[in-house]
């Protein structure tokens, strides 16, 4: 059992256990549905069209958020790590935020921003921001000070200096934030969908739950299982393009 | 010949440095040198004498704590323009993320503004002169260490330099490599005549390399002694070692680094 395979047979021979402690009776309930029922209400629901216009509303949130919390990590990072003044400005308050459990605000939040997109974006933005944020700041402070000195010796502007010297080399640091905090947009949007509105996966589980729907509940979770693999595949290959030089110098330089 | 008339020219003029703390440390005090335009001066010293921490204040990486550096008559403030330093570790100057060509390219272009295609061509230009066209696309760390040395030389070039600032360049290559670089930093040194100090613990490159050598004592650091090479060139790679006035330098300049630190300090402190 020393290849890749014997993860893959793992994973099959538990959903033959599950497919098998329905058909042999060992479990009998209407709440669980064999596999294969899983997997026709899977099927039924992507042909249909209904699954996808869902898991789609439900992405285009998240990666709304995303990107917005990202982009905010980045920069508010950026700033604390070199201008003291904004560190000792915010660093108290982001401090203080961080910890709170994002489905704690959720409720407060509603009577804010309502109970539509706007409320579920900013959620999860809120929670992709302090990965990236605390890590921005690692990767910045670690920026070897020869690379600073090498911009200064050619008079590089403080702009081009942070554009392709200081952001280039915390980009491993960044993107590390940028990677856990993914995994958290992606529960924080099916937790927010669950909490408020009518719209996307999370919504949809809930009410397939309601309505005693069980193989339609365990396909949601199905896909987004899916989903969540194929998003952190892709993200991992990004990550690869973006910063393989620095994972290739390693290997170059090891003696 | 008013010599501080050409912009090339350089005088360090009672420079001083402290490193402050609960212990301060002066590194050298009332340090003066004058850099003649065009000229090629070693600095060599015991090692911990303060060198490096001399270059980088001259080339305005770090701030002194007394006297100035005159570049071209004018007070030196910050990094000054086509002053460039040449990094000890240039696996640590290059930056690995961007091609060869494109590490040349960050170095002139925030002056130049140049579009893709002339800029691509003069960084082309300068990684000839090493002999690294080839190299071009390839990034840094693929390189050996004297291949990435080259790289940092043909992009500090390509910033036009009037003044060159190296910080022990060459001590982190195999020996025949630093003899390679020796030959190629002369020649283009001959070709651009662009003001060069060098800093060195190797008395042999010092002069090989040097019009004249000055040579600091121990800390706090002064100029102990300042001495003209008068070795012909071009500076030829096997003959010049056999040159008996390169001997008789060396000898020199040997003697007095080696001494002990109670016969060599002059100066009471």
């Amino acid at each position: 059992m020393k290849t890749r395979a014997s993860g893959v047979v793992l994973v099959i021979a538990l959903l033959v256990v599950w497919e098998g402690s329905v058909r042999l009776g060992f479990v009998q309930s209407s709440n669980w549905p064999p596999f294969s029922a899983v997997l026709a209400a899977l099927y039924h629901g992507i042909v249909s069209g209904e699954l996808l216009s869902i898991i789609g509303s439900s992405m285009w949130r998240m990666l709304r958020g995303y990107a917005l919390g990202s982009a905010l990590g980045i920069s508010v990072g950026v700033a604390i790590a070199l201008a003291r003044p904004v560190r000792l400005t915010l660093e108290p308050t982001i401090e203080l935020l961080r910890p709170i459990p994002i489905t704690a605000i959720v409720p407060p939040l509603i009577f804010v921003l309502g109970l539509d997109d706007r409320l579920k974006v900013i959620c999860i933005a809120f929670a992709t921001f302090f990965p990236v944020v605390t890590n921005t700041i690692s990767g910045v402070t670690a920026v070897d000070a020869t690379y600073l000195r090498v911009a200064r010796t050619f008079g590089i502007p403080r702009a081009q200096t942070i554009r392709s010297v200081i952001v280039p080399a915390a980009l491993p640091y960044i993107l590390a934030g940028l990677r856990t905090s993914l995994a958290i947009a992606l529960v924080v949007t099916v937790i927010a969908e669950m909490l408020a509105g009518d719209q996307g996966i999370g919504h949809y589980l809930l009410s397939m739950q309601y309505a005693l729907r069980a193989p339609e509940m365990y396909s949601a979770i199905i896909l987004l299982t899916l989903v969540a693999y194929c998003l952190n595949r892709l993200f991992v290959l990004w990550e690869n393009h973006v910063i393989g030089w620095a994972r290739s110098r390693e290997v170059h330089e090891a003696p | 010949m008013n010599s501080d008339a050409d912009e090339r020219a350089l005088r360090i003029d009672a420079l001083a440095k402290t490193f402050g703390g609960k212990q301060p440390v002066m590194v050298f005090e009332g340090l003066s040198l004058d850099v003649r335009a065009g000229e090629f001066l070693s600095i060599v010293g015991p090692s911990g004498c303060g060198k490096s921490t001399l270059l980088q204040v001259v080339a305005g990486l770090l701030p002194a704590s007394g006297g100035r550096v005159l570049l071209g008559g004018r007070d030196v403030t910050g990094a000054p323009a086509h002053m460039v330093y040449l990094f000890q570790q240039y696996s640590k100057s290059l930056l690995p993320w961007m091609t060869v060509e494109d590490n040349v390219i960050f170095a002139f272009n925030h002056r130049l503004h140049l579009g893709a295609r002339e800029a691509r061509e003069r960084s082309r230009e300068h990684l000839a002169m090493v002999g690294l066209q080839e190299s071009a696309s390839a990034y840094p760390w693929q390189l050996s260490g004297g291949m990435q040395q080259r790289v940092a030389i043909a992009r500090a070039l390509s910033a036009d330099p009037k003044v060159l600032l190296m910080d022990e360049p060459f001590s982190s290559v195999d020996a025949l490599t630093r003899m390679e670089l020796h030959a190629l930093i002369s020649e283009l040194w001959e070709r651009k005549r662009f003001t060069t100090v060098l800093v060195t613990h190797d008395v042999d490159e010092a002069i090989f390399l040097a019009d004249r050598v000055a040579v600091l004592s121990r800390r706090p650091a002064t100029i102990a002694e300042l001495v003209a090479t008068e070795l012909s060139r071009p500076r030829r790679a096997v003959e010049t070692y056999e040159d008996p006035r390169f001997l008789a330098l060396r000898h020199r300049l040997l003697e007095r680094l080696l001494r002990k630190p109670e016969e060599l300090d002059a100066a009471p402190r």
